[in-house]
């Protein structure tokens, strides 16, 4: 369960934000809508202003990005020298977590990550399936994809594929979207306008 | 560039006079090179997380303790640590004690090359962690990674062109350190590689100056900047090639 309510001003622009929702959420805005920002006050890059942070009903508020269980994915989100499959795997290892034998070869098949090389030599989207697959596989609370699947030609099998993981490990998802009609592959949908939230499922 | 090009050509052509370029010289261009190359690997192992730690905290007081020794005359380091290391005082009594000699020995001049070229490498490593994408280590830090183990895994193998870039800056600070050392360590008693008894190469040139007058001096002073060219080579290159990457 993500649960948010937050109040953060950066220079002219402020976002007031309302969100409480688990399983699948889509989060649709234009571009300066506050996507970015309220999903690094979710992540723990930013502090609110005012207002809390929860991830299933504990404040998370003041820990820092480590001790929140909130795994944040951007385009740049992936560790640069790292081989595809210790990739997917120190994330798991870097929370303390011991792999069950088969979960990454299955990771890789749900999510058609065919291929091996350094993180920094693979193409945009190659490399997003990859970070996301670690960042599943590091069993966070929350996941927070923010324009990541923007870059994928298949965008909505893998989004439904991602879904399908997250939902059998108990991972809430958010993610952003320029498209509203993203919202329609969700469990829940928000519009963010100039700052203000919306729910519209 | 000017006193460069004068130096080359007056030290090695009309005014090259053989003592400038003798054994002894040789030796101190040595000891300074086993100096600064130790006092390097110094900087790196305790100042780049300092450096990374300033980059993140922005910390203000820390950086301002981080420049003082940039902002001090250099003989006041020499000084200062000779009083730190005297037998007058407790701390002195306790280096002693445990066996540290600063005074004309190779750690009294490692030491001083290492107060005075740390704040070089870290303002040199403070930048290119700033400017580093720090997308990567909030991705690391997401999972759960803690800090040291986000450092040590994600951020230093990404940062080998930044610490060879600072490292090489602090190389050269160090190589070209003349007033604390001709304090703390005018000539290292006890030195390795039949090294006892040399003077840094920075000192000898002073030397040579004040006991022959021009001559020796500007022959010395030549070869010194022969033995930097090098080094002014690499970190061109260096940079030159973090330039490239970025494109």
């Amino acid at each position: 369960m993500i649960d948010v309510s937050v109040k953060k001003t950066l220079g002219t622009f402020t976002l007031n934000a309302r969100l409480q929702d688990e399983g699948f959420v889509c989060l649709s805005g234009k571009n300066g809508s506050g996507k970015s920002t309220l999903l690094r006050l979710i992540a723990g890059k930013l502090r609110p202003d005012e207002g809390f942070v929860k991830v299933n009903s504990v404040e998370v508020t003041s820990h820092p990005m480590e001790k929140r269980g909130v795994v944040l994915v951007t385009p740049d989100s992936y560790i640069p020298h790292f081989p595809v499959e210790k990739h997917l795997r120190w994330g798991a290892s870097a929370r303390g977590i011991r792999l069950a034998k088969d979960s990454v070869s299955a990771t890789r098949a749900a999510l058609g990550i065919t291929y091996e090389g350094r993180m920094d030599k693979l193409s945009l989207g190659m490399r997003e399936r990859v970070s996301l697959a670690t960042a599943v596989l590091s069993h966070p609370s929350v996941l927070l994809v923010d324009e990541a699947f923007a870059a994928l030609d298949d965008k909505e099998s893998l989004m439904s594929a991602l879904r399908g993981l997250c939902s059998k490990q108990g991972v809430d998802v958010l993610f952003t979207t320029q498209e509203e009609t993203d919202g329609n592959g969700a469990d829940h949908h928000y519009l963010l306008q100039k700052g203000t939230s919306t729910r519209l499922k | 560039m000017t006193p460069v090009l004068a130096l080359l050509y007056w030290g090695l052509g009309p005014l090259s006079d053989p003592i400038g370029y003798g054994p002894e010289i040789q030796k101190g261009i040595a000891l300074s090179l086993l100096a600064s190359g130790m006092t390097v690997v110094l900087d790196i192992v305790l100042f780049t997380a300092l450096s990374y730690y300033l980059a993140r905290s922005r910390n203000i007081i820390a950086e301002t303790l981080v420049d003082i020794p940039a902002s001090i005359p250099h003989p006041v380091v020499g000084i200062s640590l000779l009083v730190i290391d005297s037998p007058l005082t407790p701390s002195g009594k306790f280096l002693t004690s445990i066996g540290l000699n600063f005074f004309d020995s190779v750690l009294g001049l490692v030491v001083a090359l290492t107060v005075i070229s740390a704040p070089i490498y870290i303002k040199s490593m403070q930048p290119f962690f700033e400017s580093m994408n720090q997308a990567h280590e909030e991705y690391a830090l997401g999972m759960g990674a803690s800090r040291m183990k986000t450092f040590l895994s994600v951020v230093i193998p990404n940062s080998t062109r930044g610490i060879v870039t600072a490292s090489l800056i602090a190389l050269s600070r160090a190589m070209s350190e003349f007033g604390s050392i001709a304090i703390i360590a005018f000539a290292v008693v006890s030195a390795p590689f039949g090294l006892s008894g040399t003077s840094p190469a920075s000192v000898q040139v002073y030397d040579l100056f004040t006991y022959y007058g021009l001559g020796p001096a500007v022959t010395a002073s030549a070869v010194l900047v022969l033995v930097s060219i090098p080094l002014m080579i690499a970190l061109r290159l260096v940079r030159g090639g973090l330039r490239v990457e970025k494109e």
